[in-house]
């Protein structure tokens, strides 16, 4: 999997956070939907934790550790994070 | 790096204890100043009042205590004693009312009550105080009022988290709280082994307020007793125990029992968030306060070892039981500087504590178990007879067990901390930036406890561990120390190491008991970290005990042996100084904490 170095685009980020779902729930990325609840695959409220550390070091961003339990799906996900992008990170500095 | 200027400054701007004018007249008369707190008066007032343990017709002695025990009753002269007191104030924040400043005068206050009698401690103390944070944390201003009032009213608290086909998994919780046609919730379900269930004014329920999967489905709720039907809850029957023996354990079942739809806590959903952001607060000031019970357990097994001939020479006089001694004091020691570091970091690093409060609760409960059956060794047969001059150490002994799993088990809290650790070990770790000093500074002063401010998680942070290398950083630290620092450092470095490559499936309940070993290893690499540097930053306090290394040497080798690597041999002196020491606090009535405060007496 690559990781973009600039800013990912909407598909780039999608992609991404498949590939970190994938990886934590060990499965497929192919088998992982971007509309399912991540709490289908058996991603619960430790992993969701760890994913937002995940995308807090990935771009770059401080989002509250819950960002995963609010916005429960990848789609959910990315759409809030490219809003926070796009907003230019409102809830605090980049580290 | 924290160096000599750095800590200065640190102080300079604020009003230590060290600037009292009383404080420095009482450190003249001291052999051994101990370390002052402005609840030193207060604290003092509630060792009078319970009076000497050791007088047989003392209504809250040693006797009274076992005897309240015996019949599996709360000591009621000791909860007379409590309420005249107003213990209920030191759950309550200064805005509220109450007293409620800082944690680690919250723990000095409740470890006095845990000495003399841990159903106490629990019964009328944690067991009002966990509920009673989760509202200071998510209630509005209404909820936080009542619960105030509740409490300065001498009222008792519950929680009903648990249910016992779930234990520790809260996200799997039945308890329900639905809307019903009239908009009011209703509350179907049961919490068990709860302590005070029939006896509680208010209390705070863990409910699931939503169907739908995830971690915003679960609601917390303050209920007070006088807005709930008649008839409603039904007490289940009184679970018996093994230790806190005295403590009125029931459950509460509910069955479509409407309660305001006002009584969540916060918003809906944020049950498992708030639970998480409090029990930091709980996680880590009831072991603290628990390590009341070993300082009773070394006053008893000092006494035994002082009174007690045999073969014509006094146990006490024996390299075996000096030695155990020492170790037992050491260990208690170390409790106290991880619980007190953590303690003060809810003030100042509040968004690191969700590591820091789980590490504290797992390494401190383990601690204090295994000093309490090291020293059950020297009593020998009288560790085993729950009656006579020795019989409150069985009990202090079955009391502790709860610090085991109550309020969170100790595998659940190594499970909080290793998810958090392979991101520190790729980032957070490298990054040298440096708690604030105060963290270490004993009795220096600590801004209000910040509620909103604490966090489910560390954000990739963790500040105190870096302050290991800023020890070694420091002219000060030489010899036997600097040798046992590189010990643990070189365990620390180890620690990264395995963190960055663990995989994704150890992180969670499926981790290997290797992967939660890590986090054991974290948390007595932090238990070290917290000694050395409360070593380093407290040598200005004239407390010749403090300021001698030996104390932390013995600390540092026992933490080394604890994790499995070689300490090297202990100098003999080192022993010899702590066991001398155990028992010149015991014949001066000296308490056995960091605090070395002299007991009324």
């Amino acid at each position: 999997m690559n990781i973009p170095e600039s800013a990912p685009s909407d598909t780039d980020l999608r992609s991404w956070l498949r590939a970190r779902v994938a990886h934590y729930v060990q499965l497929d990325v192919a088998d992982i939907d971007t509309t399912t609840a991540l709490t289908t695959y058996g991603l619960d409220s430790v992993y969701a934790l760890i994913l937002c550390g995940d995308i807090e070091d990935h771009l770059e961003l401080v989002l509250e550790p819950t960002v995963a339990w609010d916005h429960p799906t990848i789609d959910a996900l990315a759409r809030h994070l490219e809003e926070t992008l796009a907003q230019g990170s409102p809830s605090g500095e980049s580290r | 790096m924290i160096d000599e200027t750095g800590s200065r400054d640190a102080q300079a701007g604020i009003a230590g204890p060290e600037d009292d004018p009383a404080t420095a007249a009482s450190i003249e008369d001291l052999a051994a100043a101990t370390i002052d707190t402005p609840t030193t008066a207060s604290l003092n007032d509630l060792e009078h009042l319970f009076g000497d343990p050791w007088d047989p017709d003392n209504p809250t002695g040693h006797a009274a205590v076992l005897a309240a025990d015996e019949a599996g009753e709360m000591l009621a002269a000791g909860e007379r004693l409590l309420d005249g007191y107003g213990l209920n104030a030191e759950f309550v924040p200064p805005e509220l009312g109450g007293r409620l400043t800082r944690l680690d005068h919250l723990i000095e206050v409740m470890r006095v009550v845990f000495r003399y009698d841990p159903c106490l401690g629990l019964g009328y103390g944690a067991s009002s105080l966990i509920p009673a944070v989760n509202v200071w944390a998510a209630g509005d201003e209404r909820q936080r009022r009542r619960m105030a009032e509740v409490l300065l009213a001498g009222g008792r608290a519950v929680s009903g988290y648990h249910e016992l086909a779930h234990g520790n998994d809260f996200a799997r919780a039945e308890f329900s709280a639905l809307p019903g046609d009239d908009g009011r919730l209703r509350l179907n379900g049961r919490k068990e082994v709860i302590a005070n269930a029939r006896r509680a004014e208010a209390m705070v329920l863990f409910a699931r307020t939503s169907d739908a999967p995830g971690s915003r489905s679960h609601s917390q709720l303050f209920v007070e007793k006088a807005d709930l039907p008649a008839g409603a809850p039904v007490h289940l029957p009184r679970f018996h125990s093994a230790g806190m023996r005295g403590v009125q354990l029931g459950g509460l079942e509910f069955r479509d029992c409407p309660i305001p739809a006002d009584a969540v806590l916060g918003a809906p959903g944020l049950g498992m968030e708030t639970a998480l952001r409090s029990f930091q607060v709980t996680r880590t000031a009831l072991p603290a306060m628990t390590a009341g019970i070993l300082e009773t357990g070394l006053e008893v097994t000092a006494r035994f070892a002082n009174e007690r001939v045999l073969y014509g020479r006094s146990l006490a006089g024996m390299p075996y039981i000096g030695s155990i001694l020492a170790d037992a004091f050491t260990d208690l020691l170390i409790c106290d500087c991880l619980a007190t570091v953590t303690a003060r970091s809810v003030h100042l690093l509040p968004g690191e504590t969700s590591l820091y409060a789980s590490a504290a609760k797992y390494f401190v409960a383990t601690l204090l178990m295994d000093a309490m059956d090291a020293l059950s060794r020297v009593l020998g047969a009288q560790f085993y007879i729950r009656d006579g001059g020795y019989g409150i150490f069985q009990k202090h002994l079955r009391d502790l067990a709860p610090a085991g799993f109550g309020h969170t088990a100790r595998v659940a809290c190594l499970s909080t901390v290793l998810p958090q650790l392979p991101r520190l070990a790729r980032k957070g770790w490298l990054d040298d930036t440096q708690p604030p000093a105060g963290v270490f500074h004993l009795g220096a002063d600590l801004p209000p406890l910040p509620f909103e401010r604490l966090s489910i998680s560390s954000g990739g942070r963790d500040s105190l561990s870096a302050s290991l290398s800023a020890a070694l950083g420091s002219c000060e630290l030489d010899g036997e120390l600097r040798r046992l620092v590189l010990v643990i450092a070189a365990e620390q470095a180890d620690v990264r190491r395995e963190c960055a490559a663990l995989a994704p499936g150890d992180l969670t309940v499926a981790a290997r008991p290797e992967a939660l070993r890590l986090a054991a290893r974290y948390a007595a690499v932090l238990a070290a970290t917290a000694c050395v540097n409360i070593w380093l930053h407290n040598r200005e306090r004239h407390d010749a005990f403090l300021s001698d290394p030996r104390w932390a040497v013995a600390a540092l080798g026992r933490i080394a042996e604890r994790v499995g690597r070689d300490p090297g041999q202990r100098p003999r002196h080192v022993t010899e100084r702590l066991s001398a020491e155990v028992l010149s606090r015991y014949r001066d009535r000296r308490g056995f904490g960091l605090s070395n405060r002299r007991l009324p007496g």
